[in-house]
Protein backbone atom coordinates (compact mmCIF):
# COMPACT_ATOMS: atom_id res chain seq x y z
CA UNK A 1 0.00 0.00 0.00
CA UNK A 2 2.84 2.35 0.88
CA UNK A 3 4.34 1.84 -2.57
CA UNK A 4 1.04 2.62 -4.29
CA UNK A 5 0.52 5.82 -2.33
CA UNK A 6 4.06 6.96 -3.03
CA UNK A 7 3.59 6.23 -6.73
CA UNK A 8 0.30 8.13 -6.87
CA UNK A 9 1.80 11.11 -5.11
CA UNK A 10 4.80 11.24 -7.38
CA UNK A 11 2.52 10.97 -10.42
CA UNK A 12 0.55 13.98 -9.17
CA UNK A 13 3.74 15.97 -8.68
CA UNK A 14 4.92 15.04 -12.16
CA UNK A 15 1.57 16.02 -13.67
CA UNK A 16 1.73 19.36 -11.88
CA UNK A 17 5.26 19.95 -13.06
CA UNK A 18 4.36 19.81 -16.74
CA UNK A 19 1.38 22.13 -16.44
CA UNK A 20 1.95 25.46 -18.15
CA UNK A 21 1.37 28.82 -16.58
CA UNK A 22 3.06 32.05 -15.64
CA UNK A 23 1.60 33.21 -12.35
CA UNK A 24 2.07 32.74 -8.63
CA UNK A 25 0.32 33.13 -5.35
CA UNK A 26 2.05 33.94 -2.12
CA UNK A 27 1.95 33.08 1.55
CA UNK A 28 1.97 36.17 3.74
CA UNK A 29 2.48 34.02 6.83
CA UNK A 30 4.62 31.07 7.77
CA UNK A 31 1.89 29.02 9.46
CA UNK A 32 -1.48 30.68 8.91
CA UNK A 33 -3.12 30.15 5.52
CA UNK A 34 -4.72 32.90 3.47
CA UNK A 35 -8.03 32.40 1.69
CA UNK A 36 -6.99 33.43 -1.81
CA UNK A 37 -6.58 30.90 -4.59
CA UNK A 38 -4.55 30.99 -7.76
CA UNK A 39 -6.16 32.21 -10.97
CA UNK A 40 -7.12 29.49 -13.43
CA UNK A 41 -4.09 28.05 -15.17
CA UNK A 42 -1.58 29.65 -12.79
CA UNK A 43 1.27 27.58 -11.38
CA UNK A 44 3.55 28.28 -8.49
CA UNK A 45 6.40 26.45 -6.81
CA UNK A 46 7.21 26.64 -3.12
CA UNK A 47 10.15 25.61 -1.06
CA UNK A 48 9.74 25.44 2.70
CA UNK A 49 12.22 24.74 5.46
CA UNK A 50 11.17 24.52 9.10
CA UNK A 51 13.73 24.14 11.85
CA UNK A 52 12.33 22.66 15.07
CA UNK A 53 14.77 22.86 17.91
CA UNK A 54 15.23 22.50 21.68
CA UNK A 55 13.26 20.07 23.79
CA UNK A 56 14.74 21.39 27.00
CA UNK A 57 17.25 18.55 27.43
CA UNK A 58 19.92 16.93 25.30
CA UNK A 59 20.20 17.98 21.69
CA UNK A 60 17.28 18.05 19.28
CA UNK A 61 17.20 19.72 15.90
CA UNK A 62 14.85 18.58 13.15
CA UNK A 63 14.51 20.35 9.84
CA UNK A 64 11.45 19.70 7.71
CA UNK A 65 11.44 20.51 4.01
CA UNK A 66 8.53 20.76 1.66
CA UNK A 67 8.73 21.08 -2.11
CA UNK A 68 5.35 21.98 -3.47
CA UNK A 69 3.68 22.73 -6.77
CA UNK A 70 0.33 24.49 -6.77
CA UNK A 71 -1.98 24.83 -9.75
CA UNK A 72 -5.07 26.95 -10.35
CA UNK A 73 -7.63 24.43 -11.62
CA UNK A 74 -10.22 27.20 -11.76
CA UNK A 75 -10.35 30.73 -10.40
CA UNK A 76 -11.82 29.28 -7.21
CA UNK A 77 -10.08 25.92 -6.85
CA UNK A 78 -6.38 25.34 -6.35
CA UNK A 79 -4.76 21.90 -6.19
CA UNK A 80 -1.26 21.12 -5.02
CA UNK A 81 1.13 18.26 -4.42
CA UNK A 82 4.20 18.23 -2.20
CA UNK A 83 7.20 16.09 -1.47
CA UNK A 84 8.15 16.12 2.22
CA UNK A 85 11.68 15.64 3.49
CA UNK A 86 13.51 16.00 6.78
CA UNK A 87 16.82 15.82 8.54
CA UNK A 88 17.32 15.09 12.22
CA UNK A 89 20.10 15.41 14.74
CA UNK A 90 19.23 14.34 18.27
CA UNK A 91 21.30 12.96 21.10
CA UNK A 92 21.38 12.91 24.87
CA UNK A 93 17.61 12.69 25.11
CA UNK A 94 15.39 9.62 25.53
CA UNK A 95 11.62 10.02 25.82
CA UNK A 96 9.77 6.83 26.68
CA UNK A 97 7.33 5.90 23.93
CA UNK A 98 8.46 8.69 21.60
CA UNK A 99 12.21 9.14 21.24
CA UNK A 100 14.21 5.92 21.66
CA UNK A 101 17.65 7.52 21.43
CA UNK A 102 20.23 9.31 19.39
CA UNK A 103 19.56 9.71 15.69
CA UNK A 104 21.45 11.68 13.08
CA UNK A 105 20.60 11.65 9.41
CA UNK A 106 20.83 14.09 6.52
CA UNK A 107 17.92 15.14 4.34
CA UNK A 108 15.77 12.28 3.10
CA UNK A 109 12.21 11.93 1.76
CA UNK A 110 9.64 11.26 4.43
CA UNK A 111 6.25 11.67 2.82
CA UNK A 112 3.85 13.06 0.26
CA UNK A 113 0.98 15.47 0.55
CA UNK A 114 -1.89 16.52 -1.71
CA UNK A 115 -4.09 19.54 -1.05
CA UNK A 116 -7.09 21.27 -2.52
CA UNK A 117 -8.42 24.71 -1.61
CA UNK A 118 -11.81 26.05 -2.67
CA UNK A 119 -12.63 29.73 -2.36
CA UNK A 120 -16.24 30.60 -1.47
CA UNK A 121 -15.84 34.34 -0.81
CA UNK A 122 -13.12 36.69 -2.03
CA UNK A 123 -11.51 38.93 0.60
CA UNK A 124 -11.17 41.72 -1.95
CA UNK A 125 -14.66 41.47 -3.42
CA UNK A 126 -16.76 40.36 -0.47
CA UNK A 127 -16.82 41.61 3.11
CA UNK A 128 -14.63 38.71 4.19
CA UNK A 129 -12.76 35.96 2.36
CA UNK A 130 -13.69 32.35 3.01
CA UNK A 131 -12.01 29.18 1.77
CA UNK A 132 -11.93 25.54 2.77
CA UNK A 133 -8.80 23.50 2.35
CA UNK A 134 -8.68 19.70 2.44
CA UNK A 135 -5.51 17.67 2.42
CA UNK A 136 -4.22 14.13 2.59
CA UNK A 137 -0.74 13.17 3.75
CA UNK A 138 1.24 9.98 3.83
CA UNK A 139 4.44 9.76 5.89
CA UNK A 140 6.73 6.78 6.17
CA UNK A 141 9.07 8.41 8.70
CA UNK A 142 8.02 9.68 12.12
CA UNK A 143 8.73 13.44 12.12
CA UNK A 144 9.56 13.41 15.84
CA UNK A 145 11.87 10.45 16.26
CA UNK A 146 12.97 9.85 12.67
CA UNK A 147 12.01 6.17 13.07
CA UNK A 148 9.97 4.13 10.60
CA UNK A 149 6.29 4.88 11.01
CA UNK A 150 3.48 4.78 8.44
CA UNK A 151 1.09 7.66 8.96
CA UNK A 152 -2.01 8.49 6.96
CA UNK A 153 -3.66 11.83 7.69
CA UNK A 154 -6.68 13.66 6.36
CA UNK A 155 -7.38 17.23 7.35
CA UNK A 156 -9.78 20.05 6.70
CA UNK A 157 -9.09 23.71 7.36
CA UNK A 158 -11.53 26.62 7.29
CA UNK A 159 -9.78 29.84 6.28
CA UNK A 160 -11.04 33.39 6.67
CA UNK A 161 -9.25 36.53 5.56
CA UNK A 162 -10.04 40.21 5.83
CA UNK A 163 -8.46 43.25 4.20
CA UNK A 164 -8.14 46.48 6.15
CA UNK A 165 -6.89 49.90 4.96
CA UNK A 166 -7.58 48.97 1.31
CA UNK A 167 -5.40 45.88 1.68
CA UNK A 168 -2.44 47.45 3.42
CA UNK A 169 -3.26 45.43 6.55
CA UNK A 170 -4.41 41.83 6.30
CA UNK A 171 -5.87 39.51 8.90
CA UNK A 172 -6.33 35.76 8.50
CA UNK A 173 -7.79 33.11 10.77
CA UNK A 174 -7.79 29.32 10.45
CA UNK A 175 -9.67 26.53 12.22
CA UNK A 176 -8.93 22.96 11.32
CA UNK A 177 -9.03 19.31 12.21
CA UNK A 178 -6.74 16.44 11.26
CA UNK A 179 -7.44 12.73 11.68
CA UNK A 180 -4.43 10.43 11.67
CA UNK A 181 -3.89 6.69 11.47
CA UNK A 182 -0.37 5.69 12.50
CA UNK A 183 1.45 2.38 12.55
CA UNK A 184 4.99 2.19 13.95
CA UNK A 185 7.63 -0.20 12.77
CA UNK A 186 9.56 -2.47 15.12
CA UNK A 187 12.88 -1.21 16.48
CA UNK A 188 15.69 -3.56 17.41
CA UNK A 189 17.83 -3.04 20.52
CA UNK A 190 15.49 -0.71 22.35
CA UNK A 191 16.62 0.46 25.80
CA UNK A 192 15.47 -1.92 28.53
CA UNK A 193 11.93 -1.15 29.60
CA UNK A 194 11.40 1.30 26.74
CA UNK A 195 7.80 1.39 25.56
CA UNK A 196 7.45 1.48 21.77
CA UNK A 197 3.90 0.40 20.87
CA UNK A 198 3.56 -1.06 17.39
CA UNK A 199 -0.21 -1.40 17.43
CA UNK A 200 -1.93 1.03 15.08
CA UNK A 201 -3.24 4.20 16.74
CA UNK A 202 -5.71 6.91 15.84
CA UNK A 203 -5.23 10.57 16.63
CA UNK A 204 -7.32 13.68 16.12
CA UNK A 205 -5.72 17.09 16.12
CA UNK A 206 -7.56 20.40 16.37
CA UNK A 207 -5.95 23.67 15.31
CA UNK A 208 -6.84 27.33 15.52
CA UNK A 209 -4.62 30.11 14.28
CA UNK A 210 -4.69 33.84 13.72
CA UNK A 211 -2.33 36.27 12.05
CA UNK A 212 -2.08 39.94 11.18
CA UNK A 213 0.35 41.66 8.85
CA UNK A 214 0.95 45.22 7.72
CA UNK A 215 2.64 46.48 4.57
CA UNK A 216 5.07 49.01 6.01
CA UNK A 217 6.88 49.70 2.72
CA UNK A 218 6.31 48.68 -0.90
CA UNK A 219 6.73 44.89 -1.14
CA UNK A 220 7.41 44.46 2.60
CA UNK A 221 5.04 43.16 5.26
CA UNK A 222 5.67 42.64 8.95
CA UNK A 223 3.29 40.96 11.34
CA UNK A 224 2.68 38.24 13.83
CA UNK A 225 0.91 34.93 14.04
CA UNK A 226 -0.31 32.63 16.78
CA UNK A 227 -1.17 28.94 16.65
CA UNK A 228 -3.04 26.71 19.09
CA UNK A 229 -2.89 22.96 18.57
CA UNK A 230 -4.22 20.08 20.61
CA UNK A 231 -4.19 16.36 19.93
CA UNK A 232 -6.37 13.56 21.22
CA UNK A 233 -5.24 9.96 21.06
CA UNK A 234 -7.07 6.68 21.56
CA UNK A 235 -5.38 5.62 24.81
CA UNK A 236 -4.49 8.80 26.67
CA UNK A 237 -7.24 11.23 25.70
CA UNK A 238 -5.78 14.72 25.34
CA UNK A 239 -2.18 13.93 24.55
CA UNK A 240 -0.92 17.47 24.13
CA UNK A 241 -1.73 21.09 23.59
CA UNK A 242 0.48 24.05 22.78
CA UNK A 243 0.37 27.72 21.92
CA UNK A 244 3.01 29.09 19.61
CA UNK A 245 3.34 32.74 18.62
CA UNK A 246 5.89 34.96 16.98
CA UNK A 247 6.76 37.55 14.36
CA UNK A 248 6.75 37.11 10.62
CA UNK A 249 8.29 39.14 7.83
CA UNK A 250 7.32 38.84 4.18
CA UNK A 251 8.71 40.15 0.91
CA UNK A 252 6.55 39.92 -2.20
CA UNK A 253 7.47 40.88 -5.72
CA UNK A 254 6.08 40.11 -9.15
CA UNK A 255 8.36 37.13 -9.72
CA UNK A 256 8.91 35.62 -6.31
CA UNK A 257 8.20 36.01 -2.62
CA UNK A 258 9.72 34.94 0.69
CA UNK A 259 8.34 34.62 4.21
CA UNK A 260 10.29 34.08 7.40
CA UNK A 261 8.55 33.24 10.67
CA UNK A 262 9.81 32.53 14.14
CA UNK A 263 7.41 30.77 16.46
CA UNK A 264 8.12 30.31 20.13
CA UNK A 265 6.12 27.95 22.32
CA UNK A 266 4.49 30.15 24.94
CA UNK A 267 2.46 27.56 26.81
CA UNK A 268 1.81 23.88 26.48
CA UNK A 269 0.54 20.88 28.35
CA UNK A 270 -0.57 17.29 28.22
CA UNK A 271 2.03 14.56 28.46
CA UNK A 272 5.50 15.38 29.76
CA UNK A 273 8.64 13.32 29.61
CA UNK A 274 10.45 12.08 32.71
CA UNK A 275 12.82 14.73 33.93
CA UNK A 276 11.23 17.56 31.95
CA UNK A 277 12.00 20.83 33.69
CA UNK A 278 9.89 23.23 31.63
CA UNK A 279 6.53 22.23 33.04
CA UNK A 280 4.53 24.87 31.21
CA UNK A 281 5.44 23.53 27.79
CA UNK A 282 4.73 20.44 25.74
CA UNK A 283 8.12 19.14 24.63
CA UNK A 284 7.48 15.55 23.60
CA UNK A 285 6.12 16.15 20.11
CA UNK A 286 6.86 19.88 20.05
CA UNK A 287 9.97 21.94 20.59
CA UNK A 288 10.55 25.26 22.26
CA UNK A 289 10.79 27.09 18.98
CA UNK A 290 10.37 26.77 15.25
CA UNK A 291 11.75 28.88 12.43
CA UNK A 292 10.18 28.61 8.99
CA UNK A 293 11.37 30.04 5.70
CA UNK A 294 9.16 29.81 2.63
CA UNK A 295 10.10 30.88 -0.85
CA UNK A 296 7.73 30.92 -3.78
CA UNK A 297 8.60 31.42 -7.42
CA UNK A 298 6.46 32.42 -10.37
CA UNK A 299 7.39 30.74 -13.60
CA UNK B 1 20.21 29.57 18.01
CA UNK B 2 19.47 32.52 20.27
CA UNK B 3 16.48 34.82 20.02
CA UNK B 4 18.76 37.64 18.89
CA UNK B 5 20.19 35.50 16.10
CA UNK B 6 16.72 34.52 14.96
CA UNK B 7 15.48 38.10 14.80
CA UNK B 8 18.58 39.09 12.86
CA UNK B 9 18.02 36.26 10.41
CA UNK B 10 14.40 37.31 9.94
CA UNK B 11 15.51 40.77 8.89
CA UNK B 12 18.55 39.83 6.88
CA UNK B 13 17.40 36.82 4.86
CA UNK B 14 14.49 38.41 2.97
CA UNK B 15 16.53 41.61 2.51
CA UNK B 16 19.33 39.64 0.90
CA UNK B 17 16.85 37.93 -1.36
CA UNK B 18 15.30 41.28 -2.27
CA UNK B 19 18.67 42.68 -3.27
CA UNK B 20 19.23 39.67 -5.49
CA UNK B 21 15.86 40.10 -7.20
CA UNK B 22 15.60 41.93 -10.50
CA UNK B 23 13.95 45.32 -10.51
CA UNK B 24 10.26 44.97 -11.16
CA UNK B 25 8.89 48.50 -11.60
CA UNK B 26 6.83 49.00 -14.71
CA UNK B 27 5.99 52.54 -15.77
CA UNK B 28 3.86 52.61 -18.86
CA UNK B 29 3.03 56.27 -19.40
CA UNK B 30 4.39 59.62 -18.30
CA UNK B 31 1.99 62.22 -16.96
CA UNK B 32 2.33 64.25 -20.16
CA UNK B 33 1.55 61.19 -22.29
CA UNK B 34 -1.49 60.32 -20.19
CA UNK B 35 -2.74 63.90 -20.47
CA UNK B 36 -2.64 63.76 -24.27
CA UNK B 37 -4.31 60.34 -24.36
CA UNK B 38 -7.20 61.45 -22.15
CA UNK B 39 -7.56 65.04 -23.44
CA UNK B 40 -6.03 65.04 -26.95
CA UNK B 41 -4.75 68.44 -28.04
CA UNK B 42 -5.59 70.12 -24.74
CA UNK B 43 -3.42 72.39 -22.65
CA UNK B 44 -3.13 71.78 -18.93
CA UNK B 45 -3.07 74.23 -16.02
CA UNK B 46 -1.85 72.81 -12.69
CA UNK B 47 -4.41 73.49 -10.00
CA UNK B 48 -3.11 73.74 -6.45
CA UNK B 49 -5.57 72.19 -4.05
CA UNK B 50 -5.01 71.59 -0.35
CA UNK B 51 -7.74 69.52 1.17
CA UNK B 52 -8.90 70.57 4.61
CA UNK B 53 -9.30 67.94 7.35
CA UNK B 54 -13.05 68.39 7.03
CA UNK B 55 -12.92 67.76 3.26
CA UNK B 56 -10.77 64.66 3.76
CA UNK B 57 -13.28 63.41 6.28
CA UNK B 58 -16.19 64.06 3.90
CA UNK B 59 -14.39 62.31 1.05
CA UNK B 60 -13.76 59.31 3.30
CA UNK B 61 -17.37 59.23 4.41
CA UNK B 62 -18.94 59.63 0.96
CA UNK B 63 -16.57 57.37 -0.96
CA UNK B 64 -15.94 54.74 1.72
CA UNK B 65 -12.15 54.83 1.30
CA UNK B 66 -9.30 56.92 2.67
CA UNK B 67 -8.08 60.07 0.90
CA UNK B 68 -4.36 59.58 1.56
CA UNK B 69 -3.01 62.84 0.12
CA UNK B 70 -4.07 66.30 1.20
CA UNK B 71 -2.40 67.83 -1.89
CA UNK B 72 -3.75 65.86 -4.85
CA UNK B 73 -2.09 66.36 -8.23
CA UNK B 74 -4.71 68.08 -10.38
CA UNK B 75 -4.70 69.87 -13.74
CA UNK B 76 -7.44 71.78 -15.50
CA UNK B 77 -7.71 70.64 -19.14
CA UNK B 78 -8.52 73.37 -21.66
CA UNK B 79 -9.13 73.51 -25.39
CA UNK B 80 -11.05 76.62 -26.22
CA UNK B 81 -13.00 76.19 -22.99
CA UNK B 82 -12.68 73.96 -19.97
CA UNK B 83 -12.73 70.26 -20.88
CA UNK B 84 -12.52 68.90 -17.35
CA UNK B 85 -10.07 67.73 -14.69
CA UNK B 86 -7.01 65.56 -15.07
CA UNK B 87 -5.98 63.91 -11.77
CA UNK B 88 -3.03 61.67 -10.90
CA UNK B 89 -3.81 59.25 -8.09
CA UNK B 90 -2.35 56.22 -6.33
CA UNK B 91 -4.12 53.24 -4.80
CA UNK B 92 -2.85 50.25 -2.85
CA UNK B 93 -1.91 47.24 -4.97
CA UNK B 94 -1.00 43.88 -3.51
CA UNK B 95 2.69 44.79 -3.26
CA UNK B 96 3.11 48.37 -4.46
CA UNK B 97 1.04 51.42 -5.23
CA UNK B 98 -0.75 51.56 -8.56
CA UNK B 99 -0.44 54.97 -10.22
CA UNK B 100 -3.22 55.97 -12.58
CA UNK B 101 -4.71 59.07 -14.19
CA UNK B 102 -8.39 59.92 -14.33
CA UNK B 103 -10.11 62.40 -16.62
CA UNK B 104 -13.34 63.85 -15.21
CA UNK B 105 -15.83 66.02 -17.04
CA UNK B 106 -17.04 69.31 -15.53
CA UNK B 107 -20.36 67.61 -14.76
CA UNK B 108 -18.74 64.82 -12.74
CA UNK B 109 -18.55 62.04 -15.30
CA UNK B 110 -15.54 59.81 -15.95
CA UNK B 111 -14.06 60.52 -19.38
CA UNK B 112 -11.43 57.81 -19.05
CA UNK B 113 -8.59 56.39 -17.01
CA UNK B 114 -5.01 55.42 -17.86
CA UNK B 115 -2.64 53.21 -15.85
CA UNK B 116 0.76 54.85 -15.45
CA UNK B 117 2.47 52.26 -13.20
CA UNK B 118 1.47 48.70 -12.38
CA UNK B 119 3.91 46.34 -10.72
CA UNK B 120 1.87 43.37 -9.52
CA UNK B 121 2.23 39.66 -10.29
CA UNK B 122 -1.26 39.24 -11.68
CA UNK B 123 -3.72 41.47 -13.41
CA UNK B 124 -1.72 43.24 -16.10
CA UNK B 125 -5.07 43.17 -17.93
CA UNK B 126 -6.14 46.29 -16.05
CA UNK B 127 -4.03 48.20 -18.60
CA UNK B 128 -6.10 46.81 -21.45
CA UNK B 129 -8.38 49.30 -23.17
CA UNK B 130 -11.44 47.03 -22.89
CA UNK B 131 -11.22 46.92 -19.09
CA UNK B 132 -10.52 50.64 -18.70
CA UNK B 133 -13.38 51.46 -21.08
CA UNK B 134 -15.80 50.13 -18.46
CA UNK B 135 -15.11 53.28 -16.42
CA UNK B 136 -16.19 55.64 -19.19
CA UNK B 137 -19.35 57.58 -18.33
CA UNK B 138 -19.42 56.56 -14.66
CA UNK B 139 -20.93 59.05 -12.21
CA UNK B 140 -21.56 58.94 -8.49
CA UNK B 141 -25.03 57.63 -9.35
CA UNK B 142 -23.42 54.32 -10.33
CA UNK B 143 -22.94 51.57 -7.72
CA UNK B 144 -19.13 51.25 -8.16
CA UNK B 145 -19.20 47.55 -7.32
CA UNK B 146 -16.78 45.04 -8.78
CA UNK B 147 -18.47 42.67 -11.24
CA UNK B 148 -21.45 45.04 -11.48
CA UNK B 149 -19.92 48.21 -12.94
CA UNK B 150 -16.55 46.80 -13.88
CA UNK B 151 -15.54 43.14 -14.30
CA UNK B 152 -13.07 41.56 -11.92
CA UNK B 153 -9.72 40.26 -13.19
CA UNK B 154 -8.82 36.92 -11.62
CA UNK B 155 -5.73 37.12 -9.47
CA UNK B 156 -5.92 40.91 -9.31
CA UNK B 157 -9.16 41.41 -7.40
CA UNK B 158 -7.62 43.74 -4.84
CA UNK B 159 -6.08 45.92 -7.57
CA UNK B 160 -9.37 46.07 -9.50
CA UNK B 161 -11.35 46.95 -6.39
CA UNK B 162 -8.93 49.64 -5.30
CA UNK B 163 -8.81 51.30 -8.73
CA UNK B 164 -12.62 51.23 -8.84
CA UNK B 165 -12.86 52.67 -5.33
CA UNK B 166 -10.17 55.20 -6.19
CA UNK B 167 -12.07 56.57 -9.19
CA UNK B 168 -15.20 56.90 -7.07
CA UNK B 169 -13.15 58.77 -4.47
CA UNK B 170 -11.91 61.21 -7.14
CA UNK B 171 -15.49 61.90 -8.25
CA UNK B 172 -16.36 62.63 -4.62
CA UNK B 173 -13.29 64.84 -4.29
CA UNK B 174 -14.36 66.78 -7.38
CA UNK B 175 -17.74 67.37 -5.80
CA UNK B 176 -16.33 68.26 -2.38
CA UNK B 177 -13.22 70.28 -3.17
CA UNK B 178 -12.95 71.39 -6.80
CA UNK B 179 -14.55 74.56 -8.18
CA UNK B 180 -17.23 74.35 -10.85
CA UNK B 181 -15.87 74.75 -14.39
Amino acid sequence: MAFKIKTAGLALLAASAVAVSAHADENLFGYVQGSETLPKGALEAYGWATVRSDKGAGKYRATDYELELEYGVSDRFTASGALLLMSLDTSGLVIDGYLPGARDFAVKPTGLEVKGKYNFLSPAKDDIGLSVQASGEYLWIDPHSGQDKDTLSASVNVIVQKYFLEGQMIWAGNAGMEATYADRGEIANLPIGFDWPTDPEMEIELKAATALTYRFAPNWFVGGEALYETEFETEVGQERWSVFAGPTVHYGGPRWWATLSWMKQLRGGGERYAGQTDNDLHLIEKTKQEVRLKIGYNF
Amino acid sequence: MTARNLLGLMLIAPAALAVAAPASAKDYLTIAQAQQVLFPGATFAPTAVTLTPDQIKRIRKQSGVRQREDKPRIWRAMKGGNLGWFIIDEVVGKHEFITYAAALSPSGRVIGIEILSYRETHGGEIREAAWRAKFRGKTLADPFKLDRDVPNISGATLSCRNVLDGVKRLLVMQQVALPAL
